[in-house]
């Protein structure tokens, strides 16, 4: 274009002529809609109902295919951080996205990503960053927990199986968020295919995901990183990504663990290498609520029961709520312990802790309970001789660091462990004495269902010269923490509180008063104080005495005093414990009493009536006294005891101390009944009165009288004569009473009022005018939103210890999670490069049965599957080898057996597996080690039903022959055995091969498995003769789980369960003889013979001659005389017909060139001929065209000369 | 890979833990069953109860020692179905069918439960009482529809769908069906009953499946507005129902002028084996819950008789004792209730009881076991001038997010 753009002719509006006129008149008559739809009626009308009720049908379609089944919102108000998978091929720049992605939010750099990466993207969101190596198991765990996925492609060499695989993946586990990135992209050189290739790739991914679907192009890298303002393009994607609710994620809870812990015990270590390790894991709980002491699984390892669950302050907070657009610098946070950031880094035996200068800074610039986390995170596991040796000691880089003399000080006789102590919301330091350690593990092992009464004593006397020698212990470990001087605010606050406090850390046995304690209370409750307030079900009415509990227990008739009586004395134990030489508790105790008395007026005394007795079974151990050595006094059982073999009946006796007789028990109820006194705001007379004041007004027109409404004040009044007066029976001082109170606050009440009436007068009118079309849907989304409110606000206001009891875990807490029995081989050969992901089971999905499932052979797998060959099956957390039996479903609902899976159809499986809730997907793959150049998921499917018991048949044939026929009846032989067999059958429908039907009606004495059968027909002795019947299967209960974290590293994808049958004769190099019977062999047919045709004379006589025999006899030696003599010449003959011969010849060939000659003449004359005819078109059309053009001149010289008398335009 | 399961002792509240088991599927050990008793291990009535689980579910596992005084039991896979059954006549068919309205909607296929025994008895709610207020309490969680019913083997309401699908019938008399076959639903006239210790009833019990339970709020209980009986006599003078109601209404009249108490006689082969007569009184609140109370003869044979008049009225101040405790379930119904907020969605759910009677006190702790729920609770105190009786107590919990793992997918 050049400068000035063509300007266009300028619309002129008529102002005169038709068009002009036409549009004045439409002016004039308004609107044209309205009147052609008075002037045409009929093109409005409707014309066809049925025509109408489709569009309206069609309408009302559309409309509520938009609609989803509204679920209640159970999104916490802090969630926990969004979990991002980056997946794709190997060397294709996972980490590189991952790292760019960290420096664009955090501004720091990671130089390796090992394990999940926590960071703070925004004021309200946490990403948490996963990677997902080339391992099938990784890629199925982390499609589970994802709820986005960065898929990388490498665009320069196109889509890999990896990629589909995930997808396939994704689709049966719920389909999280996917965001494709398109890398190498600067590998494209030619422009043109680049963005053909991008197109191509695009709408390959556009139908795996959906259409529109979002892809990222990286152009290209500088200085090995990505573009800056692309990496901040997708990360301000993500940081604004809406995600759908997953079912499985929703309805489970998990947990992405990003630290894990070693806590077993080193002497045990030392001795037993390969026992089982008790283990804590860490991280965000997401999902759904986790309840403690639940089952878990954790993919790749297997099921347990989590023995404690505790949350911690959160390691990677969001930042405060003040008003700010962004994160400042300092805000941005990072959080990746197995990474090395956040302070932690990995060994095997021991734990670093790193904390940048820039983090201590903020720290004490504001104590945020990360910091109390990072200190709580200082835990270390060495036993003392050997690894001590090896001085793999906690370390704290932005302090001066240990010097070995203290390490070598503090090795003597003590570790200390760090125990967050998340009521007191202080950090213990555990001081744990080595040769005490099996006996504190006692301890803390009985916390199990087994007592150890025994043990208690032997604990108190230990205790006594135990204390002595802990005296100079605690001296030492004073020095040591004084010489480590910890670098944060924390540890100041400590010091601060100087010796007592190192005293007090040193918990149960270090004081006299905890002796005391401790003789009362049983081991159990020693445990239990240990973690007080830490997990769920433990809370500080779990530590009561066990005779309060008995007296709860008892009876409740008159609960209400005695637990009060029961409190107090609780309060006067607490008393005792919190004084004496506890300085370091006096501010908590202010605190704990405060928490305490809010939560006797929560939940009183009848919570502890009903949960308070957890500890009660232990001590049930009766004592046992001996009479002379010989007899044992068999006491009465003790109350309780009576009570556990009672009558088991819900009947609730009556209260004794009612008296029905008396006139003020009856008193008592009168306001159950409708008879009785009403609520103000419910009465009849004040609902009357409002519905006067809303509709009193009104003028009668005929008389034109104008009626007014009472007033508020009248109704005051009026409602409490008129309440006064329903209540006729009660006392007359009662109403006084009452009556004063209202004028007390009258003004009040009635501003109440006003609001109040406002308020339904609102109501009302959006009921009429709002709500008038309120479909069902609208409805049930409204209960459903009234429901998420009630859910938030119920527990809101409650502090988190007791809020956890109730509700369990919330997901977004930062959990701590201690598994008991975890095999060593999790420990030794933990790879951070792996996830660990804990998922938690629901009721009764601990449990095995039989699963049966929809399943479909993947189309993209070449193989078909096969009944009975194992299959590793991804089925809601777990991952496991089972034998499926694959069968169909017949018209009569029989489950029969298939041997091998379908093409391209659904079908029947069943399996020996885990329960899981009906309706989940899963996916099948023929093996998980090793990589494959094939697409590896071999099936996926849903589970429609769980069972203990199935019903697979398969057909079974019998077989057996005729031995004697007689006329329809039969006596056949080799089908059955024994009588016993066939009286077993009898009347059971048998069929020949040839389709005859028939009956067994009874067996024959011999031979022994003979029967008498009857046909529909005659029976030939060649005929085979079977029954069908169907056997019933039974499924090999073959349950394997994967384990494939317990794997060596680096051999973490190498699992092999079960092989299947073909693999074994593979490996084992059999091969089965085939049947004979399959065999192939060549054809040999035996020559047909057909006897002639013979028709009656009679008939042939009959017959018309074109179908008669021909009687064609076949044609003999023709005799001598009929054959023709042989001519045999003379010589002169001879000579002339040479002669002749020749000539003719001759003249032959003489003809034969006359001939060409003339063709060829003949030829060139017709070419000549052509010639002259062409010559003689030319010359035609020549003269042709002169002879029009003459014609046409003349033409216009007409015209011309007929024009001539108008006049001329120009 | 079995769960981990959980050990009790003593042969009480077997019921709520077996119970609990088959809903949780873990497995429960229960050790010194009447150990130091004279005749130690489980009665017939406790062998009899683990036989009808045996028959509901498929796939479980009952392991019981020689002397019975330790009982194993792995739960199967609730499945429902026709089952009958014979009860024990130790205990009432309402001891059995407790349980049974615990399972009952989390079964594979719809429950059609017929149990014979005894329909009335001392220890146990009785058959009428549980029909008239325990499918109340379930219907508010979502479990109704066609065949949610406790039937007797014949009641007035198939009288009542006989006649309706009558044509003939003037509208007038249709009204006054319909008005009385609230109540007469509520209150079915038993005809098959058997008194206690003979036993001779006969009860069908039919319950759909559900998939899940809904959330619920019940913390309006409401005022009484009606009060509905049945007196019930069997083998014995017809005067003994018209005595008893004579004695109940002095007392319930205070109160309320609609009360309505139905007399019942049976005659022949619908009475059972024993003789026996008794009340069951009903309350029904403006929004829709019942509070009841029932009181029945001493079995014949077995402690001093007791005079009609009597029974009426203590019956009545058994009513009056309930309605003072309160809340929106009755105190039989209590643990149902609880357990059906517990297999709720994870939504908040609520109710407001009257005082915790000693078996859900008990049930809650076993809720906590089974299902790691606690609940929160909280006691109203009545105000200074109400006059509505004692304490209530609001109990609150989040559910677990059961769904039924039976229920066959299509």
């Amino acid at each position: 274009m050049d400068g000035k753009v063509k300007k266009q002719k300028q619309h002129q509006q008529k102002h005169s002529g038709p068009k002009a006129e036409k549009k004045k008149l439409k002016k004039q008559n308004g609107s044209t809609e309205e009147d052609e739809r008075k002037r045409n009626p009929k093109a409005f009308a409707v014309q066809s109902a049925v025509r109408m009720a489709k569009t309206f049908h069609r309408a009302q379609d559309i409309k509520t295919k938009k609609h989803h089944v509204p679920v209640v919102d159970r999104t916490p108000l802090e969630p926990p951080p969004i979990v991002i998978v980056v997946v794709g091929p190997p060397k294709v720049g996972k980490s590189t996205l991952i790292r760019c992605l960290i420096k664009n939010f955090t501004r720091q750099k990671l130089t390796d990503i090992c394990g999940p990466v926590t960071i703070v993207s925004g004021k309200k969101r946490r990403l948490t960053f996963m990677e997902c190596n080339n391992d099938i198991n990784s890629m199925i765990d982390l499609a589970k927990v994802a709820d986005l996925v960065l898929m990388l492609i490498d665009a320069s060499f196109g889509f890999e199986m990896e990629t589909f695989e995930f997808l396939n993946i994704c689709q049966v586990h719920g389909f999280p968020r996917i965001m494709g990135v398109l890398t190498h992209l600067d590998a494209f050189k030619n422009n043109k295919t680049l963005r053909k290739t991008k197109k191509n790739l695009k709408h390959r991914f556009w139908t795996e995901v959906y259409q529109g679907a979002k892809l990222f192009y990286l152009s290209g890298m500088v200085y090995g990183e990505y573009q800056n303002q692309e990496v901040k393009n997708l990360g301000r994607f993500i940081s604004v990504m809406k995600f759908r609710p997953l079912v499985w994620q929703t309805s489970h809870p998990y947990i992405l663990a990003d630290r894990i812990e070693d806590l077993t015990d080193p002497e045990r270590l030392r001795t037993d290498p390969k026992c089982d390790r008790t283990v804590s894991l860490y991280g965000y709980l997401r999902g759904t609520h986790l309840k403690n002491k639940g089952q878990v699984h954790i993919p790749g390892v297997g099921d347990f029961q989590m023995s404690d669950v505790n949350f911690l302050p959160d390691p990677c907070p969001l930042p405060g709520t003040q008003k700010k657009r962004a994160l400042n610098e300092k805000e941005r946070l990072l959080y990746a312990p197995m990474a090395g950031v956040g302070g932690v880094v990995y060994d095997k035996d021991a734990v670093y802790i790193d904390l940048p200068a820039n983090h201590v800074k903020q720290l004490q610039e504001e104590v945020r309970p990360t910091t109390e986390l990072v200190q709580s995170l200082i835990e270390t596991h060495v036993t003392l001789d050997a690894k001590m040796a090896a001085s793999k000691v906690s370390l704290f880089s932005g302090s001066a660091g240990l010097d070995p003399t203290d390490i070598s000080e503090v090795q003597e006789g003590l570790r200390e462990i760090h125990v967050w102590d998340a009521h007191t919301q202080t950090q213990r330091r555990k001081v744990v004495f080595t040769g005490l350690e099996e006996e504190e593990d006692d301890v803390s092992g009985s916390s199990s269902d087994e007592d150890d009464d025994g043990s208690d004593q032997e604990n108190q006397e230990e205790e006594d010269d135990l204390s002595t020698f802990l005296k100079e212990v605690r001296d030492k470990s004073e020095k040591a923490t004084k010489g480590s001087t910890p670098p944060v605010k924390k540890r100041k606050l400590e010091e601060m509180q100087g010796e007592e406090e190192v005293i007090a850390e040193a918990p149960a046995f270090a004081d006299s008063e905890d002796e005391l304690e401790r003789g009362e209370a049983d081991s159990e409750g020693e445990g239990e104080a240990e973690r007080a307030g830490d997990s769920g079900h433990c809370s500080k009415e779990s530590e009561e005495d066990s005779d309060d509990e008995e007296d709860g227990d008892e009876d409740d008739e008159s609960m209400e005093e005695e637990i009060g009586a029961d409190d107090s004395d609780e309060e006067e134990e607490q008393g005792k414990y919190h004084s004496g030489t506890f300085k370091w508790k006096e501010g908590l105790q202010q605190k704990a009493s405060a928490a305490f008395l809010r939560h006797q007026e929560a939940a009183p005394n009848l919570r502890k009536l009903v949960y308070g007795s957890v500890v009660e079974a232990e001590d049930s151990e009766e004592e046992e006294e001996e009479l002379g050595g010989l007899f044992r006094v068999n006491r009465p059982q003790k109350s309780k005891k009576v009570q556990a073999d009672a009558l088991d009946c819900s009947h609730f006796n009556p209260d004794i101390s009612h008296n029905w007789e008396l006139e003020e028990m009856l008193n008592s109820i009168r306001d159950c009944f409708v008879t009785g006194q009403w609520e103000e705001g419910q009465d009849a007379a004040t609902l009357l009165k409002e519905d006067e004041e809303l509709y009193g007004d009104f003028e009668d027109l005929e008389t034109g009288k104008v009626h007014k409404g009472t007033t508020g004040e009248q109704d005051q009044a009026e409602t409490d004569h008129q309440s006064g007066r329903t209540k006729s029976e009660s006392d007359e001082d009662e109403t006084d009473d009452e009556d004063q109170q209202v004028k007390m606050d009258d003004e009040e009440v009635q501003k109440n009022k006003r609001l109040e009436k406002k308020r339904r007068l609102k109501e009302r009118f959006d009921t009429e005018y709002d709500d008038g079309d309120a479909t069902y849907f609208d409805d049930l989304k409204e209960e459903m939103q009234k429901q998420a409110e009630l859910n938030r606000a119920e527990f809101e206001d409650m502090d988190d210890e007791s809020r956890v009891q109730y509700e369990g875990f919330r997901p977004g807490m930062y959990v701590r999670l201690e598994i008991s029995s975890l095999p060593c081989e999790f420990v030794t050969n933990f790879d951070p490069h792996y996830p660990v992901i804990i998922g938690g089971l629901g009721t009764s999905e601990g449990n095995v049965g039989y699963l049966q499932m929809r399943l479909k052979k993947h189309r993209w797998y070449e193989r078909i599957l096969k009944t009975r060959d194992p299959l590793i099956l991804s089925l809601g957390w777990r991952r496991f080898q089972t034998i499926p039996l694959y069968h169909i479903e017949d018209h009569n609902g029989r489950h029969r057996l298939l041997k091998y899976t379908p093409q391209h159809m659904h079908c029947g499986a069943s399996i020996w597996g885990p329960i899981t809730p009906q309706g989940t997907g899963f996916l099948a793959v023929q093996s998980v080690s090793g990589v494959k150049a094939n697409f590896r998921i071999a099936a996926t499917g849903v589970v429609l039903d769980l069972d203990k018991s199935v019903t697979i048949v398969k057909k079974l044939k019998l077989i057996g022959y005729p031995y004697k026929i007689f006329q329809n009846t039969c006596f056949i032989k080799g089908m059955f055995n024994t009588v016993l067999e066939v009286a077993k059958f009898e009347g059971a429908s048998i069929r020949t091969v040839s389709g005859v039907r028939g009956q067994i009606k009874k067996a024959l004495s011999t031979p022994p498995g003979a029967f008498r059968a009857t046909f529909e027909d005659r029976l030939l002795m060649s005929d085979i003769v079977f029954l069908r019947s169907w056997y019933p299967v039974s499924i090999p209960q073959l349950y394997n789980p994967v384990t494939s974290l317990l794997l060596p590293v680096g051999q973490k994808d190498s699992w092999s369960g079960m092989r299947t049958v073909g693999q074994l004769k593979h490996d084992l190099g059999v091969r089965n003889k085939p049947s004979i019977d399959s065999l192939y062999k060549p054809i040999t047919r035996a020559p047909r013979h057909f006897n002639p045709l013979h028709i009656p004379k009679e008939l042939q006589k009959a017959l018309p001659f074109k179908s008669k025999p021909k009687l064609l006899q076949p044609k003999g030696k023709v005799p001598r005389d009929l054959k023709r003599a042989s001519v045999i010449r003379e010589p002169h003959e001879r000579k002339v017909a040479e002669l002749l011969r020749a000539l003719s010849t001759v003249h032959h060939y003489k003809k034969k060139v006359a001939q060409r000659a003339h063709h060829a003449k003949h030829k060139e004359f017709l070419q000549q001929k052509e010639k002259d005819e062409e010559a003689k078109m030319k010359r035609m059309k020549d003269a042709r065209k002169k002879l029009y053009r003459i014609m046409g001149q003349k033409d216009q010289k007409k015209q011309r000369s007929s024009l001539k008398g108008t006049p001329q335009d120009d | 890979m079995a769960s981990h399961g959980l050990t009790y002792e003593g042969c009480n509240f077997l019921r709520q833990r077996l119970v609990l088991s088959a809903l949780s599927g873990k497995r429960v050990k229960i050790k010194n069953i009447r150990s130091k008793d004279d005749e130690p291990g489980l009665r017939d009535f406790e062998a009899n109860f683990i036989r009808l689980l045996d028959k509901l579910t498929n796939g479980s596992t009952i392991e019981i020692n020689q002397t019975g005084t330790v009982l194993v039991y792995q739960p199967g896979l609730l499945y429902g179905g026709t089952v009958e059954h014979d009860c024990n006549p130790q205990r009432s068919i309402g001891y059995y069918l407790e349980a049974l309205l615990m399972l009952g909607p989390f079964m594979k296929s719809p429950l059609k439960a017929t149990l014979r025994g005894v329909t009335n008895d001392l220890t146990d709610p009785t058959v009428d009482l549980l029909k008239s207020t325990a499918l109340p309490v379930m219907k508010k969680f979502g479990i109704d529809g066609e065949g949610f019913d406790i039937k007797v083997r014949t009641s007035w309401y198939s009288v009542f769908v006989e006649m309706q699908s009558n044509p003939g019938m003037d509208k007038v008399a249709m009204h006054v069906i319909l008005y009385l076959n609230l109540s007469l639903v509520l209150h079915p006239q038993v005809v098959k009953r058997g008194m206690a210790p003979g036993g001779g009833g006969e009860v069908v019990f039919t319950c759909p499946v559900r998939k899940t339970v809904r959330p619920v709020q019940l913390t309006d209980p409401g005022k009484i507005k009606r009060i509905r009986g049945v007196a019930y006599s069997v083998r014995v003078s017809p005067q003994m129902g018209n005595r008893i109601v004579e004695s109940a209404r002095g007392i319930l009249n205070q109160f309320l002028p609609d009360i309505y108490i139905y007399t019942d006689h049976m005659k022949g082969a619908n009475s059972g084996k024993s003789p026996g007569f008794g009340l069951t009184l009903v309350a029904e609140t403006l929004n829709g819950y019942f509070l009841s109370a029932e009181m029945l003869s001493t079995p014949q044979g077995q402690g001093d008789p007791i005079l009609p008049e009597d029974l009426g009225r203590n019956c009545a101040k058994l009513l009056l004792e309930e309605i003072y405790r309160g809340g929106c379930v009755d105190s039989s119904n209590q643990s149902l209730a609880l357990l059906l907020m517990t297999l709720g969605q994870q939504d908040v759910s609520k109710v407001l009881l009257g005082p915790l009677s000693p078996y859900t006190i008990e049930f809650l702790r076993h809720i906590r076991d089974f299902f790691q729920i606690m609940f929160k609770i909280e006691v109203q105190k009545p105000l200074e001038d109400e006059r509505k009786g004692g304490d209530k107590v609001l109990m609150t919990c989040v559910g677990v997010g059961y769904s039924n793992i039976s229920k066959t997918l299509k």
